[in-house]
């Protein structure tokens, strides 16, 4: 077993670093689950358990930048408990979905330790050392490849009831506290924006596209056509007007007085 | 947008790249998020990927660490079509615009094309290749995962390779207007921006309390009795409000961070809060 546990460790490794970087999306279960077969000898089965697992995964996509249950771990965990168990496509989903949340929030907690790199990257920044600032990316890739190979091997070498019971033991509530916090991070990232883009003048637009999800529901694209739609509007009017290079700034005031 | 804010040691354009450069410029993009975090996003890889670009446009050291210095800025677009941003803005770099217009552009092009990307790529483009591949590997058939992969990646390199080179050129041909019409520029990608911005906000935040308020026979369901009354989505905008709010005061990005897993921690412990709906 340990030579098949360092082989499904490797492949973790190396989609764990397809996940962010990369993308050729060799990190999906549709393509874990052929390739655990093929190390654990059972392609079939190993294909059956890859598509079942891509399908719970389908809607769970990194959307602006929320961290969805973790789906390296999820699928080579998963595959590989569904051939070596002999268990049914689903119950090997029961058997992922733990290890996917709780890498969730290990994530999301390798995000956090990964913010104050960003510290020295703005020294190497100063000093204009671009080597620098290549060995902080080319590090972040090694910190990904062991993270996941490391997450990978431990479960499937010792075993799956050890394993079980090492995610069980956790409390409940903390994982659980983990996963509300990742929802609600994208959060962070939202109002960093808002800091640098908004402005008085603009507070209506913002508005305006809250409303067409909160309460419309419509999709980011159908949001982002209106917007699209609202700004050739005004670029229009302005240009009307004919007024140069003046500040809108200006216009707008006089106009709403 | 105050201009001349930062005037260039040198102010000569750069060279032009060429379409080889562009390529592999292209291809350092795939490590976009490789120094991933919660401060400042994709920053780190973002100045990765435009690197040699940056040092192609600037010869002068002062000119080019100021450059570097903007552009760790915080980040986050899309990875598959950042390289329309890329293009865009190693236009500017090398005709050497002015620096609050180049922040401009890339701030306010981040989130449409965010958005836009996130709609089409992970939204439309891969349930569309995992669905027809995972069909295909359910029934056993070893061509599930490799029409999969054929299908997408056609679709990425696609829009990476493609893009890269369409945003170069149209930043070259767009400069001269720029020049007078950054401001209209900007204007227009903040409008865009910022309703996207509200948009994502009431879609992808996901925050609700799970709690039920009882007096006696009563029973008051806080979230869908009282909060999604008033207003849905009235607690991720809060939450984004509060954080937006804190930032302004000083807060470092970090520190929001942590606030939110106590926050998370603290919610779940009490059983009060619940992700999502």
């Amino acid at each position: 077993m340990l030579l098949e546990a360092i082989l499904i460790a490797l492949w973790a490794g190396i989609i764990g670093i397809d996940m962010y970087v990369g993308l050729l999306h060799i990190h999906r279960p549709v393509v874990t689950g052929l390739v655990v077969g093929l190390i654990l000898g059972d392609v079939t089965t190993g294909l059956m358990v890859g598509g079942t697992l891509e399908l719970v995964w389908m809607g769970m996509v990194p959307l602006a930048g929320a961290q969805p249950p973790n789906v390296v771990i999820g699928g080579t965990i998963g595959a590989a408990f569904g051939i070596i168990l002999g268990v049914d496509a689903e119950a090997a989903v029961g058997i992922a979905i733990p290890f996917a949340v709780a890498v969730q929030a290990l994530i999301t907690l390798l995000f956090t330790a990964f913010a104050p790199v960003m510290h020295k990257a703005d020294q190497y920044a100063l000093e204009a050392n671009y080597r620098g600032i290549e060995r902080i990316n080319y590090m972040g890739i090694g910190i990904h490849f062991v993270f996941n190979a490391t997450i990978a091997f431990l479960p499937i070498y010792f075993g799956a009831n050890t394993a079980s019971a090492v995610v069980e033991s956790a409390p409940q509530w903390i994982i659980d506290g983990f996963s509300i916090a990742g929802g609600i991070m994208p959060a962070i990232g939202f109002a960093m924006l808002l800091r640098i883009m908004m402005k008085t003048e603009y507070i209506m637009f913002f508005i305006v596209g809250f409303i067409l999800a909160a309460y419309l529901g419509l999709p980011i694209l159908g949001i982002s056509l209106i917007g699209l739609a609202i700004a050739l509007y005004d670029f229009y009017q302005n240009k009307n007007k004919g007024n140069g290079p003046t500040p809108p700034r200006e216009e707008e005031i006089t106009d709403g007085i | 947008m105050a201009s001349n804010s930062y005037v260039y040691q040198d102010p000569s354009e750069g060279e032009q790249l060429t379409n080889k450069q562009l390529n592999g410029l292209a291809f350092r993009s795939m490590l976009l998020q490789a120094s991933f975090n919660y401060e400042r996003m994709q920053a780190g890889g973002w100045l990765y990927s435009i690197l040699p670009g940056l040092r192609k446009a600037h010869k002068n050291k002062q000119d080019l660490s100021k450059s570097m210095k903007d552009h760790l800025e915080f980040f986050n677009t899309h990875p598959f079509d950042v390289t329309f941003i890329m293009g865009v803005i190693l236009a500017m770099e090398r005709t050497k615009e002015d620096r609050e217009a180049i922040r401009g552009i890339k701030v306010a092009t981040m989130g449409p094309l965010g958005g836009i990307g996130d709609a089409l790529f992970y939204l439309t483009a891969l349930p569309i290749a995992a669905g027809i591949g995972s069909s295909l590997a359910i029934d056993g058939n070893i061509f599930g995962p490799i029409v999969f992969l054929l299908l997408f990646n056609a679709i990425h390199f696609g829009s990476r390779f493609g893009l890269m080179h369409y945003g170069y050129r149209t930043g070259v041909k767009a400069i001269a207007k720029l020049k007078e019409g950054t401001q209209k520029v900007s204007r227009a990608a903040s409008i865009v921006g910022l309703s996207v911005v509200g948009g994502l906000i009431a879609t992808y935040v996901e925050f609700s309390i799970d709690y039920t308020w009882t007096q006696g026979e009563a029973e008051l369901d806080i979230q869908n009795e009282v909060l999604d009354e008033i207003m849905p989505a009235l607690i991720p905008l809060g939450y984004t409000l509060l954080m937006y709010w804190l930032l302004k005061k000083g807060f470092s990005p970090i520190w929001l961070i942590i606030i939110t897993v106590v926050v998370g921690i603290i919610g779940s412990g009490l059983g009060i809060m619940s992700a999502g709906e």
